[in-house]
């Protein structure tokens, strides 16, 4: 009498666990199947509802106030208004979109994986960093827009003064009357000939002097930047110290989460709260905004 | 021993067996219809687009909960868009003359035509929010962790990518709200030190949002930024068949 047996290797690489695993067809297709029905018929649905905009036909010579970049632009756009051009349009997203790619290479850690909010604190930590994000981000656009020094004035009649003007913003620092910079701060040379990438454009002219402008360049570089980066600093450490932040990931979870609540801030700020000349406006003043019917301007 | 008897077939059996066991349907699917599990895995294996799947995966992969299907529907959103896309393209000539005339000639004299705009519209908005979400459902997952790092890296091309379709797409209408919005937002990459107003000009093809801006924005649009993001997301694709499917518990 034969026995038949079934040679099955004693000891797997990695077992893969047959019984937890399902059919693709029927059951994932069914799932993406489904959601793409339901976001097809939600998508027909929106269209029938609302029209894509549509303005007048593109005018240089008539300037749409406010001049708005894509939404999904608007939180730099809204970063624009409180520190130095290259710093928000360009050092900021790049940096962040490093960040995010080295991201992995800094928690190498392949425990906690596949899960949701797998790590002890990370619920936590996840809500308090994004409303810290959020929260923090509204109250520094306020302070820098002059509406808390407003507000200071209008309901305990406090006001600084010309020396507490930098309450209102933060570009009054550049001004000699409040700190008192050396006169030649604001133009040390730096560059004695011409260097034409850095000299392009309509009435370019021969640069034979580039100069730095010191207060300008710590009020509008320094000042956002340490807020940044010193904040998200504080943040981590903070929660380190109480315990919240254990590992690398648990402070990605802090930076990420913060900087989600940043960014959803910056967003709603500048989509809803700009008006004409950039200044903030509560959302139903606001003329021509993306996509509600009637409000488009014909 | 008792031995199982092969019973009747039916009519529905009949019907069944000439609907999916003929010639023609063989020579396209090669499988039967997938209503047995051996068939089942067949049709994923055999099929180049459901080939995109595992035969099988892990059970906790198929709760919405943990993706929400939000890399799919990003993707089903990038197919969305290519349609409503292309039928755009009928009637669209990216010139300052007519681009304007030809949006509203699309909304007013096309059959369905301000429903196309409008679609790809909003599945445009839509695509741009579910790649944001998408990336926090894998980072909240820790999904990103050891082999996944690379298509991390893959995924933050990707969401670029996503940004900048959605971008130059913006200008094409041609109005008011296209042309300040790509103003503005051209200006903030002009700001960059150095490089900053090289890469304006380069981008615009001169100093102001013009005609050339226009063609140079449509054919990134239509042509150029489409095709990378089709192959960065073959690679993301791939990858996730190569990096053992979704990420799990160990
Ligand atoms: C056009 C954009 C993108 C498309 C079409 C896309 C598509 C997908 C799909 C279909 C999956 C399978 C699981 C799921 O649906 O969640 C997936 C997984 C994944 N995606 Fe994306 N994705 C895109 C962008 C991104 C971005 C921006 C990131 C991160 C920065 C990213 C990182 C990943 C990673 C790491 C996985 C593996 C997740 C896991 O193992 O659980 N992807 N992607």
């Amino acid at each position: 009498m034969a026995t038949v047996v079934v040679a099955r290797p004693a000891l797997r690489p990695t077992p893969r666990a047959r019984d937890e695993e399902v059919l693709v067809w029927p059951d994932l297709v069914f799932v993406e199947f489904i959601s793409a029905l339901l976001f097809t018929a939600l998508l027909f649905l929106l269209s029938y509802l609302m029209n894509a905009p549509l303005l007048d036909e593109a005018n240089a010579n008539v300037t749409n106030d406010p001049a708005k970049a894509p939404w999904y632009l608007l939180n730099l756009q809204e970063l624009l208004l409180h520190m130095n051009a290259a710093l928000a349009g360009i050092v900021v997203p790049t940096a962040w979109l490093i960040i995010l790619m080295v991201f992995p290479y800094f928690d190498r850690e392949t425990e906690g994986q596949g899960r949701w909010f797998a790590e002890v604190n990370s619920v936590k930590n996840t809500v308090v960093s994004l409303m810290v994000g959020f929260w923090g981000t509204l109250a520094l656009i306020l302070w820098n827009s002059g509406k808390v020094a407003l507000w200071l004035k209008d309901w305990f009649g406090f006001s600084g003064g010309d020396t507490l003007a930098f309450l209102e913003r933060s570009a009054a620092l550049k001004d000699p009357s409040i700190v008192p910079w050396p006169s030649w701060a604001d133009s040390i040379p730096y560059l004695w000939f011409n260097l034409k990438i850095l000299d392009e454009g309509p009435g370019a002219g021969v640069t034979t002097f580039q100069k730095i402008d010191l207060p300008t360049l710590l009020v509008d570089i320094g000042i956002p930047a340490g807020f940044m980066v010193g904040f998200s600093c504080l943040l981590i450490f903070g929660f380190w110290r109480i315990g919240w932040v254990l590992t690398r990931r648990d402070a990605l979870i802090t930076l990420m989460s913060g900087f989600v609540g940043a960014f959803l801030m910056l967003t709603i700020i500048g989509t809803a709260f700009r008006g004409p000349g950039q200044d903030l406006i509560w959302p139903w003043d606001l003329r021509t905004l993306e996509g509600i019917p009637g409000q488009e301007s014909h | 021993m008792a031995v199982e008897q092969p019973s009747q077939p039916t009519i529905g059996d009949l019907i069944y067996d000439k609907l999916f066991h003929n010639y023609v349907w063989r020579s396209i699917f090669r499988t039967g219809y997938p209503n047995t599990p051996r068939n089942q895995m067949l049709v994923v294996a055999t099929n180049v687009f459901l080939h995109l799947h595992p035969t099988r995966i892990h059970r906790t992969h198929v709760k919405i909960t943990h993706t929400y299907c939000l890399g799919g529907l990003t993707f089903f959103m990038f197919l969305g868009l290519t349609v409503t896309g292309i039928l755009l393209m009928f009637y669209y000539v990216p010139s300052v003359d007519r681009a304007y005339l030809d949006i509203q000639n699309i909304q007013t004299n096309v059959q369905f035509g301000q429903l196309m705009r409008n679609m790809h519209r909003w599945m445009a908005h839509a695509m741009v929010i579910l790649v944001f979400l998408h990336m926090l459902r894998v980072f909240y997952t820790g999904a990103y962790k050891p082999p996944r790092e690379f298509n991390w890296v893959v995924g933050v091309v990707l969401l670029v990518l996503t940004f900048l379709l959605s971008f130059t797409g913006y200008l094409l209408p041609w109005d008011q709200l296209a042309f300040w919005a790509i103003t503005v937002g051209t200006n903030i990459a002009g700001s960059a030190p150095v490089l900053g107003p090289k890469t304006r000009f380069w981008l615009l093809g001169g100093f102001e949002v013009g005609p050339d801006a226009l063609i140079r924005f449509y054919t990134l649009h239509v042509i150029g930024l489409p095709l990378l993001a089709a192959i960065f997301m073959a690679v993301h694709f791939w990858r996730i068949r190569r990096d053992g499917g979704l990420a799990r518990p160990l």
